[in-house]
């Protein structure tokens, strides 16, 4: 089972955030970092820092700014760019396409 | 073998749930809005290689079934690679719902779209069966371009 980590939002933490286990990604001691500095503070204490993993390696593919949009805290995610826009009707030309070996619809 | 009917992106998709359970394995009828294949970003300063911007986008598929799928235990598996080709975000596993006669359609939503790197992003989907890959993987490309509006600085004399 896995619990949900009250300050950096990582959501595959094997213990429950208590008891002065210490969060893998964030690093944060529950039980006495949390002890007197609300959640929140920890949390943008962590960002503030780089929101870097902690122990050892992250897991693969692991990116702290989505895991805090994912665990609801999108707000606090810096904004990192200023416009975001989708085009659609573009021909992208990738070096290659290995559209597999089944029936596909292929765009033309 | 289920067989790739669809396989895209697109920035949002509605499922009819009045006819079929909910996403990510509704099989009610699909809308996709705004199909892309491009993203285009500005920003006005250095950002650092892991930046993601907050924007809900979707990877839609559907596949065709074959006799004997019904009593296999599919499992779809999407991941998203950086041009790169480093891992962006988890692996995703659901299982897929096969019923003959109809195609099961998945929907993979995703947080946050990866800005740290222009180029050509990958969106990789195979299926596994006991842990073993059955089919694919398959892939397309989404390119993204970064658009630096960073101001001069003027000269000081």
């Amino acid at each position: 089972m896995n619990f949900t980590c009250t300050v950096c939002l990582y959501k595959k933490l094997p213990f429950y955030p208590a008891d002065y286990e210490i969060c893998p990604c964030c690093g944060t001691e529950f039980g006495n970092d949390d002890e007197r500095v609300p959640h929140a503070s920890l949390r943008a204490e962590w960002i503030a820092r780089g929101a870097d993993w902690f122990f050892r390696d992250p897991p693969e593919g692991w990116n702290p700014w989505l895991q805090l949009i994912e665990g609801g805290a999108a707000q606090e995610v810096p904004h990192f760019a200023v416009n975001f826009r989708m085009q659609f009707n573009t021909t992208v030309k990738p070096p290659e396409i290995n559209w597999g070996t089944g029936p596909i619809l292929n765009p033309v | 073998m289920l067989k790739p009917y669809v396989f895209v992106a697109c920035e949002k998709v509605i499922i009819d749930q009045s006819i079929g359970p909910p996403p990510p394995t509704g099989s009610g009828p699909a809308s996709l809005i705004n199909l892309f294949s491009k993203i285009i970003v500005e920003v006005d300063t250095e950002i650092p290689a892991n930046a993601v911007g907050p924007k809900e986008w979707a990877i839609f598929s559907m596949w065709d079934v074959e006799p004997g799928d019904e009593n296999k235990h599919y499992i779809l598996c999407t991941s998203m690679l950086y041009p790169d080709g480093r891992q962006f975000g988890e692996v995703t596993r659901i299982p897929i719902p096969v019923i003959l006669g109809q195609r099961s359609q998945m929907v993979i939503r995703i947080s946050g779209f990866p800005l740290g790197q222009a180029g050509f992003y990958t969106a990789r989907t195979w299926i596994e069966e006991s842990q073993q890959t059955v089919f694919g993987p398959i892939e397309f490309k989404i390119e993204l371009q970064v658009i630096v509006t960073k101001q001069q600085q003027p000269h000081l004399q």
